[in-house]
C-alpha cells in the first residue's frame, strides 16, 4: 500500500510532536490490545485539527467527542458493532488513510440471523482497511464502484463543470489534504529536496484515486504570455477527478511533471483546500474549470489549461 | 449463573435436594372464592420463619409470561404480581419476616451482562413485533381469521431496570399491597415485611444476603431461623450454602422443558407464529367453558433443601488423612468458589470448563487431589488464597488440551449418531400400526394421569383399523402418482421437475446445517495462540496482554466470592475482557491482586440506564438524555452501537453466544451526564436518588406501637429496635415522610383494587445494622444452632439390623403414613366397580346399540367395549369415525359434574353440597399436582374428615387404577 505501515507514520509523527505521545498514550484503555490502540491512536492524531479545542493534558468534551468516536471506529472495525447510518458516515470520513491489517472478521446479530440486507464486509471495514494487507486491491473495487456513481455526472455535463461539481468533488480533497499531510510528517515536511510526483501520487492513489497528467510541448501552447522566450520543453498538466491542481514547466516531461507536483502541493500546505469553479483560458476562448486552491486569497492569474475534461469531444 | 445447566446438572446428582411443594388451594362456594387460611400450620409439614422474595424473579414471568397471553395493561401486571405473591405465601407461610427485594442498581461488574441483556431483549421484541405484523398481513391476504390487534402498547421487558417509571409505579403498588394484606390477611399478623425496592442499591438477592448477613452477626440472631429464599437464579443455592445457615431451603418453579407456548399472534396452543394459518379457535369444553385455561399444568414449585445438599457435600467432600483438621463448612466455601470457574454473572467461564462436561465433578476430584499439597483451604470468609487456587488452576491446566481433544470427539460422535439416526428414520417404513388411544405416549407431567388400561382389545382394533386405513391411502396415493407420472413421460416439463426435485433433496441431504466455522479449533496444536489472536487480537508473543487478562480474572474471582460472603467490595470493578483465559495460563498469580478501591459509589438509578440501555431503549429516559444515545455529536455515542457483533464461540443460537458489546467508560458516562442533569423534573431527580429499605408491620405486632411511638415523637435520628419486640431482628429505623400509619386509608394505586380504608399496617425506613469498617463476617455455623437430621441413606445402613430403608420425602422425617387395610381396599373395589356399572348407561356399547343407526357399525368393534368415563384427551384424539358425537361431548365434560353424578347414590340430600365441594377440591388437586396428594386429609378441618373417607379413596384410586389387595396402599 503506497500509505505503509500507519504505525510508522504516527510514531514518526509522535518524535516530531513529543509533548503529544505521553498525552495521547493517557488516552489508551486499559484492555485494550496494542493492535486496536494503535490504531485509535492514529484515528485521535489525524483528527485532531477537526477538533480545535483539544487541548493535550485537559480533560473537554471535545476531547470526549473525538474519544467517543474513536471508539466508534474502533468498535466497528474489531468488535463488528454497527451505528446510526450518520454516524457511520462520520467516522468513516474521519478514517480515511488509516490502515488496518487483518481486522477481525466478525457476525453482526442480524447477519447471524439472516437479515443480510447488509454486505457481510461491513461499510468502513471495506473502505479504510484491508483485511490482508496484500489484498488492498478489493477495496479500491468497492471504492471504484462508487465512484462510478459519481463520475458520469461530471462528464455528461458537456460544456462544463456542473454548479454542484465542486461541493461534490470536496470531501475527496479533504481527505487528499489529510493524506498529504500525514505523508509529509515522515518526510520531514514540505521542502525543495522531495520527490514531489511520488508523494502526491502515493497520496492520491492511498484516497483511491489516480492522477491525470497531460503534457503538451511548450511551443504548442496558444495562450502564452507574450513575455515568454522559452520555446523548448514540455509543459505538464495534474488533475485529480477532473479538478486542476497544478502546471509544471521543465525541459523533459519528468521535470515538467515533478514541477506540476510541486506547485500541486503547495496548494496543500495552506490550512485547507477548496474546490472551486474559476474562470481561465483554453484553446483560446475563456472556459469554467474546476481548480483547488488553498485558503489564501492570491490573485495570481491561472495558467492555460492544456486539456479540458467537461467538453463534450473529450 | 442465570443458566438452567447448573440446576439441571445439580438436581441430577443430589435428587433429594428437590421436594415437592404441597400447595393448598382456595376454595370456591356459590361462586364466592374463600381465602386460604395461612395463619393454619403449613401443608408442607414445616414451619418456615423468613421468606425472601427476589422479586425480579417473580416480576418478569408476570409480566411478560411465555405460556399464556400477556397482561393487557401494567395494572394487570401488578395484580398478577400480587397473585404470585400470595400463592407463593400460601405455600410458604413465614412466621416472622417477609423481604421482598427488587433488583436496585447493581455493581459495574454486573453491567457487562445486563447490557447484553437489554441490547439483545430490545433486538428481540422489536423482531417479534415485525414478525407479527408481517404473519397478521399474510394470515389476512390467505383469508384467515385473527382476533383483532389489540390496542396496547408493546411491552418492552427492559422497562424492569431500576430508575423506569414502571418500577417506580411497582415499589408504590407493593406498599399498597402489603398494607391490604397486613390489614386483611389474618396470616400476615406475626410478620414483619421489609421491602427493598428498586431504588436501593443492590440486586435483590445480594440485598437478601447482606439482610441475613447482618443479621446472624448480630447477637440477637436466632440460631436456628429456618430461611426459605424465592428465586430461579442457580446462584442462589451458592447463596444459601454461603450463609452458613442449617436450615435454608430454595423455592423456586419447576423447569419444565419445551412448555408449549401459545401463538403471539391468534393466541392458540399447538404451533408457532410462523406456522400461523389464521383458523378459528377450536372450541374447549362443550360450552367453551374452558376457553381460558390454558392445557399444560400450572406451574408447579420445588422445594431445594440445602441442608441435603449439605449432607451430600459432606459426603462428597470429606477427606481423611489430610495434614491439617478438616473442616466440613470451609470446605463447602471452597466448593462454591469453584462453581464460579464454570459460569457466574461476572465473568466468563473458562473455555476448558463446561458444566455439561462435568466440570465441578473434575473440579473436586483435583481439589481433592491438590488438597495434600496445598496445606489448606482456598478461601475463608469469602477472601481467596491465590497460591493455592493457582495449584487448582494448575493441575486444571495440564487436562485442558485433553478436555478440548475429547469435546471435539464428543461433538463427532454425536453429529454422526445424528446422521446415522436420521437416514435410519428415513429408510425405516412408517409402522404398522400406531400406537392410539390408551396406549398413545403422553407428555410427563400433564394433567392426565395413566391409568389401568381397559379393553385393550378395542383399542388394539381401532389402531389396525386406522393403521391398515393409513396404508391403503398411501397405497393408493402411490399407484396415483405412479400413473401421473407415466401419462406425462413425454413432456419434458414434467422430468425436469421431477429432477430438480431430485437435486433439492440432495442438496438437503448433503448437510442438515452449515455448521458456523470456528478458526480457533481447541482440539488442534497451537489453539492457545490461536484463541487469543481471534478472541482478543493480540499476538502469541504479547505475553503482558495475556497477564493482563489473567490479572483481571484473578480479581474478578476474588471480587464475585467477597460478593457473595462479605458484600459488595467495590461498586466500580469489572472485567474488561469478553473472554476469559486459559486455566494454565493462571501462572504467578500470588502477587496480582491487593485489595479493591475503598469507598467507592454505586451508579445513580438513571445513569444505571444510561449505561445498560440500548438506544432503543431511550424512550425510558428524559429527552436530553435521550439524545446523547442517538446524536452523532455526542460524546458517548460509542456505548449504543445498532447491531453488534456475536461470536458464537462454539455454541449454536445467537442467543448462547457472546454479544460483543463496547464497554462504558464510567468517566465519560458522567462528564456528558453533567450537562443535562439541570433539565431532570423534581420527580425525576426523586427517581434517580437512592432509596431506603421500609419495614411494615401490622397493628397486633408487638412492634408496632413502638413505632407509632417514634412517629409521634418525630425524632429524627435512626432509632435501634428493641431486638425482643421482632424475633431477634436489629436494624435501625428512620421516620418515612409518606408513611402508611394504622387507621388511616390507603389509596390504590390500582383501579381494578379496592382503597384501604383504615389501614391496620404501620410502616418506617429500615436499615440494616451497620458494623465497623473492615469487619469480617464470619462464614460459619452459628453456636446454638442445630443442624437437622440426616435424610439420606446412612452408608453404613444394614437392611438386616433397621429393617429397610424408608427414604424421607417432604420435610417431616416422621411423616405419619396412611394405610388402607383389606376391608378398605375391599369397599374401595366394591365402589369402584359399581361406578363404572353405574356409568354403563352412557355407554354406546351392545346395550344400548340399538339406540344408533346400524349402518355406523359396519365395522362393529368386539363387544363390551366402553369408553365411559374415560375423558382423557388420547381418546378424542382420533375418534373413529363412527364415534358418536355425544359420546364426544361428554368425554369432554369436566370433571367435576361427572363426580356429583357418580357420588348421588351413595349420600342422602344432606350435607351434600358440603360434600360435592370436599370431593371437588380434592379431586382437582389431585389433578393439579400430578401425583398422590399426602396433603389431601389434612387440608380439612377434622371433624369433617369422617363422612369423607371413602370418597377420597375412591377419587385417588380412580387415578390410580385398582391396587392389588394385598399391598400396602401409600398414600403419598
Amino acid at each position: 500500500m503506497a500509505e505503509g505501515s500507519g504505525s510508522d507514520v504516527v510514531s514518526e509523527f509522535l518524535t516530531q510532536n513529543p509533548h503529544l505521545a505521553q498525552w495521547v498514550d493517557s488516552l489508551k484503555d486499559d484492555s485494550e490490545p496494542n493492535k486496536q490502540w494503535y490504531a485509535r491512536r492514529e484515528f485521535v492524531l489525524r483528527n485532531m485539527e477537526v477538533f480545535p479545542t483539544i487541548q493535550p493534558g485537559r480533560q473537554t468534551p471535545s476531547l470526549d467527542r473525538l474519544i467517543s468516536l474513536s471508539k466508534v471506529w474502533s468498535n466497528h472495525v474489531f468488535l463488528g458493532c454497527r451505528y446510526p447510518q450518520p454516524v457511520m458516515d462520520k467516522v468513516k470520513e474521519m478514517a480515511e488513510g488509516i490502515t488496518v491489517n487483518e481486522a477481525p472478521v466478525r457476525k453482526t446479530r442480524d447477519e447471524i440471523l439472516g437479515k443480510g440486507k447488509r454486505p457481510s464486509t461491513s461499510g468502513i471495514g471495506s473502505e479504510s482497511l484491508a483485511k490482508k494487507s496484500k489484498t488492498g486491491h478489493n477495496d479500491t473495487d468497492s471504492k471504484a464502484g462508487e465512484r462510478n456513481t459519481t463520475h458520469p455526472i461530471a462528464v455528461t455535463i458537456k460544456s462544463g463543470p456542473s454548479a454542484g461539481a465542486p461541493a461534490e468533488h470536496q470531501p475527496f480533497f479533504n481527505r487528499l489534504y489529510k493524506a498529504v499531510a500525514w505523508k509529509l510528517v515522515p518526510a520531514g515536511g514540505f521542502g525543495p529536496n522531495l520527490d514531489h510526483f511520488e508523494i502526491l501520487r502515493a497520496c492520491v492513489e492511498s484516497c483511491k484515486a489516480s492522477l491525470t497528467c497531460v503534457f503538451v510541448p511548450l511551443k504548442d501552447i496558444p495562450d502564452l504570455p507574450a513575455g515568454c522566450a522559452q520555446k523548448e520543453g514540455q509543459v505538464c498538466e495534474l488533475r485529480c477527478h477532473t479538478v486542476y491542481m497544478g502546471t509544471g514547466y521543465g525541459r523533459d516531461e519528468c521535470a515538467a511533471r515533478a514541477m506540476a507536483s510541486k506547485e500541486a502541493l503547495k496548494i496543500f500546505q495552506g490550512r485547507k483546500v477548496t474546490v472551486k469553479v474559476s474562470r481561465r483560458r483554453f484553446r483560446g476562448q475563456d472556459v469554467e474549470d474546476l481548480v483547488l486552491l488553498d485558503d489564501q486569497p492570491r490573485s495570481s492569474i491561472l495558467p492555460p489549461a492544456l486539456s479540458y475534461p467537461f467538453q463534450a469531444n473529450q | 449463573m442465570g443458566v438452567p445447566a447448573f440446576f439441571r446438572w445439580l438436581s441430577r446428582k443430589y435428587p433429594s435436594i428437590i421436594v415437592h411443594c404441597v400447595e393448598e388451594k382456595s376454595k370456591e362456594c356459590n361462586g364466592v372464592r374463600i381465602p386460604v387460611d395461612t395463619s393454619k400450620p403449613n401443608p408442607n409439614e414445616v414451619e418456615f420463619d423468613n421468606l425472601y422474595l427476589d422479586m425480579n424473579g417473580i416480576i418478569h414471568p408476570c409480566t411478560h409470561p411465555e405460556d399464556k397471553p400477556a397482561p393487557k395493561n401494567e395494572d394487570e401486571m401488578m395484580v398478577a404480581i400480587f397473585e404470585y405473591i400470595d400463592r407463593l405465601f400460601n405455600i410458604i407461610r413465614p412466621r416472622r419476616v417477609l423481604y421482598m427485594a427488587i433488583d436496585g442498581v447493581a455493581p459495574r461488574a454486573k453491567m457487562n451482562q445486563q447490557r447484553s441483556r437489554r441490547f439483545r431483549a430490545s433486538k428481540e421484541g422489536m423482531e417479534l413485533t415485525e414478525e407479527k405484523h408481517r404473519m397478521r398481513e399474510e394470515v389476512l391476504q390467505r383469508g384467515g381469521y385473527l382476533p383483532p390487534e389489540e390496542i396496547k402498547e408493546r411491552f418492552d421487558s427492559n422497562c424492569i431496570t431500576p430508575g423506569t417509571e414502571f418500577m417506580d409505579n411497582l415499589a408504590k403498588c407493593l406498599r399498597y399491597y402489603i398494607a391490604d394484606r397486613l390489614t386483611n390477611d389474618p396470616g400476615w399478623r406475626t410478620l414483619s415485611v421489609f421491602l427493598s425496592d428498586a431504588s436501593v442499591p443492590g440486586e435483590g438477592e445480594h440485598k437478601i444476603m447482606d439482610f441475613i448477613r447482618r443479621q446472624r452477626a448480630q447477637p440477637n440472631h436466632d440460631p436456628n431461623t429456618h430461611h426459605c429464599l424465592c428465586g430461579a437464579d442457580a446462584d442462589l443455592i451458592m447463596l444459601g450454602l454461603a450463609t452458613h445457615e442449617p436450615n435454608f431451603t430454595i423455592i423456586r418453579e419447576e423447569f419444565k422443558p419445551n412448555k408449549p407456548k401459545p401463538c403471539a399472534l391468534c393466541g392458540q396452543m399447538g404451533h408457532e407464529i410462523k406456522d400461523c394459518q389464521g383458523v378459528a379457535r377450536e372450541k374447549r369444553g362443550e360450552h367453551d367453558e374452558f376457553a381460558d385455561t390454558v392445557p399444560v399444568s400450572e406451574q408447579e414449585f420445588i422445594f431445594i433443601r440445602l441442608c441435603v445438599l449439605r449432607e451430600y457435600l459432606q459426603r462428597e467432600l470429606t477427606m481423611a488423612s489430610l495434614p491439617f483438621p478438616f473442616n466440613f463448612e470451609r470446605s463447602v466455601d471452597d466448593w462454591v468458589f469453584m462453581c464460579f470457574f464454570v459460569g457466574n454473572d461476572f465473568l466468563p467461564h473458562l473455555p476448558s470448563l463446561e458444566i455439561r462436561e462435568g466440570a465441578i465433578d473434575r473440579l473436586v476430584s483435583i481439589y481433592k487431589d491438590v488438597v495434600h499439597r496445598t496445606g489448606g483451604y482456598l478461601t475463608e470468609n469469602g477472601f481467596v488464597n491465590l497460591e493455592r487456587v493457582e495449584l487448582i488452576m494448575q493441575a486444571v491446566g495440564v487436562a485442558e488440551d485433553n478436555i478440548f481433544k475429547k469435546r471435539k470427539e464428543d461433538e463427532e460422535n454425536f453429529k454422526r449418531r445424528m446422521k446415522e439416526k436420521k437416514k435410519r428414520l428415513k429408510t425405516e417404513q412408517a409402522p404398522a400400526f400406531l400406537p392410539g388411544g390408551q396406549f398413545a405416549p403422553q407428555a410427563l407431567g400433564g394433567r392426565d394421569r395413566p391409568m389401568a388400561v381397559q379393553n385393550a382389545r378395542q383399542t388394539a382394533f381401532d389402531m389396525r383399523m386406522q393403521g391398515s386405513r393409513y396404508q391403503q391411502n398411501k397405497n393408493a396415493a402411490e399407484s396415483l402418482k405412479a400413473m401421473l407420472r407415466n401419462g406425462s413421460k413425454d413432456g419434458a416439463g414434467c422430468s425436469d421437475g421431477v429432477d430438480r426435485l431430485g437435486v433439492k433433496r440432495k442438496a438437503e441431504d448433503s448437510d442438515s446445517e452449515p455448521e458456523p466455522e470456528d478458526n480457533v479449533r481447541l482440539w488442534e496444536e497451537g489453539w492457545k495462540q490461536r484463541y487469543y489472536k481471534t478472541k482478543f487480537d493480540v499476538d502469541e508473543t504479547d505475553d503482558d496482554f495475556r497477564k493482563k487478562v489473567v490479572k483481571s480474572y484473578v480479581e474478578g474471582l476474588c471480587w464475585v466470592l467477597r460478593y457473595y460472603y462479605q458484600g459488595c467490595a467495590s461498586w466500580k470493578w469489572y472485567f474488561p475482557f469478553h473472554y476469559a483465559p486459559f486455566a494454565s495460563d493462571f501462572k504467578d498469580i500470588k502477587d496480582m491482586f491487593m485489595e479493591f478501591e475503598k469507598g467507592t459509589k454505586p451508579f445513580s438509578p438513571l445513569e444505571q440506564l444510561m449505561g445498560v440501555f440500548p438506544a432503543a431503549s431511550g424512550n425510558f429516559l428524559p429527552p436530553t438524555w435521550r439524545a446523547l444515545m442517538t446524536d452523532p455529536d455526542s460524546s458517548i455515542i460509542d456505548f449504543y452501537p445498532d447491531d453488534f457483533a456475536i461470536d458464537l464461540n462454539g455454541k449454536k443460537y445467537a442467543w448462547q453466544g457472546v454479544a460483543l458489546l463496547p464497554f462504558v467508560d464510567e468517566r465519560r458516562l458522567r462528564a456528558s451526564l453533567e450537562k443535562v442533569y439541570p433539565d431532570l423534573t423534581s420527580e425525576e431527580v426523586r427517581r434517580n436518588s437512592l432509596g431506603s429499605d421500609v419495614v411494615f408491620v401490622s397493628k397486633s405486632h408487638p412492634l408496632c406501637d413502638f413505632i407509632q411511638e417514634l412517629y409521634r415523637s418525630e425524632s429524627h435520628e435512626g432509632t435501634q429496635i428493641p431486638p425482643e419486640l421482632c424475633h431477634g431482628t436489629q436494624g435501625i429505623l428512620y421516620l418515612d415522610q409518606e408513611p402508611i400509619l394504622p387507621d388511616e386509608p390507603v389509596e390504590s394505586p390500582v383501579p381494578m383494587l379496592r382503597d384501604i380504608p383504615s389501614s391496620r399496617a404501620v410502616g418506617i425506613k429500615f436499615k440494616d445494622p451497620q458494623y465497623e469498617e473492615g469487619h469480617v463476617f464470619k462464614a460459619v455455623i452459628l453456636p446454638g444452632a442445630k443442624i437437622p437430621s440426616k435424610v439420606l441413606k446412612p452408608g453404613d445402613w444394614e437392611k438386616s439390623s433397621s429393617g429397610p430403608w424408608r427414604p424421607q420425602l417432604g420435610f417431616n422425617p416422621n411423616r405419619h403414613q396412611v394405610h388402607l387395610d383389606q376391608s378398605a381396599f375391599r369397599a374401595l373395589g366394591h365402589h369402584v366397580n359399581s361406578h363404572q356399572q353405574g356409568s354403563g348407561q352412557h355407554a354406546h356399547g351392545p346395550p344400548h346399540a340399538g339406540r344408533h343407526g346400524g349402518g355406523q357399525y359396519s365395522s362393529a368393534p368386539p363387544p363390551s367395549s366402553y369408553h365411559q368415563g374415560n375423558y382423557r384427551p388420547p381418546l378424542r384424539d382420533h375418534p373413529p369415525p363412527f364415534q358418536h358425537s355425544r359420546l364426544q361431548g361428554f368425554q369432554r365434560a369436566p370433571p367435576t359434574p361427572q363426580l356429583q353424578q357418580y357420588l348421588r347414590p351413595q349420600h342422602g340430600a344432606q350435607g351434600w353440597e358440603r360434600a360435592i365441594q370436599a370431593q371437588g377440591s380434592a379431586y382437582q388437586q389431585n389433578l393439579q399436582r400430578g401425583r398422590g396428594g399426602p396433603g389431601n386429609y389434612q387440608q380439612h378441618p377434622p371433624p369433617r374428615r369422617d363422612d369423607r373417607g371413602p370418597h377420597e379413596g375412591y377419587s385417588s384410586a380412580r387415578n390410580y387404577g385398582l391396587p392389588p389387595p394385598a399391598r400396602r396402599y401409600n398414600w403419598s
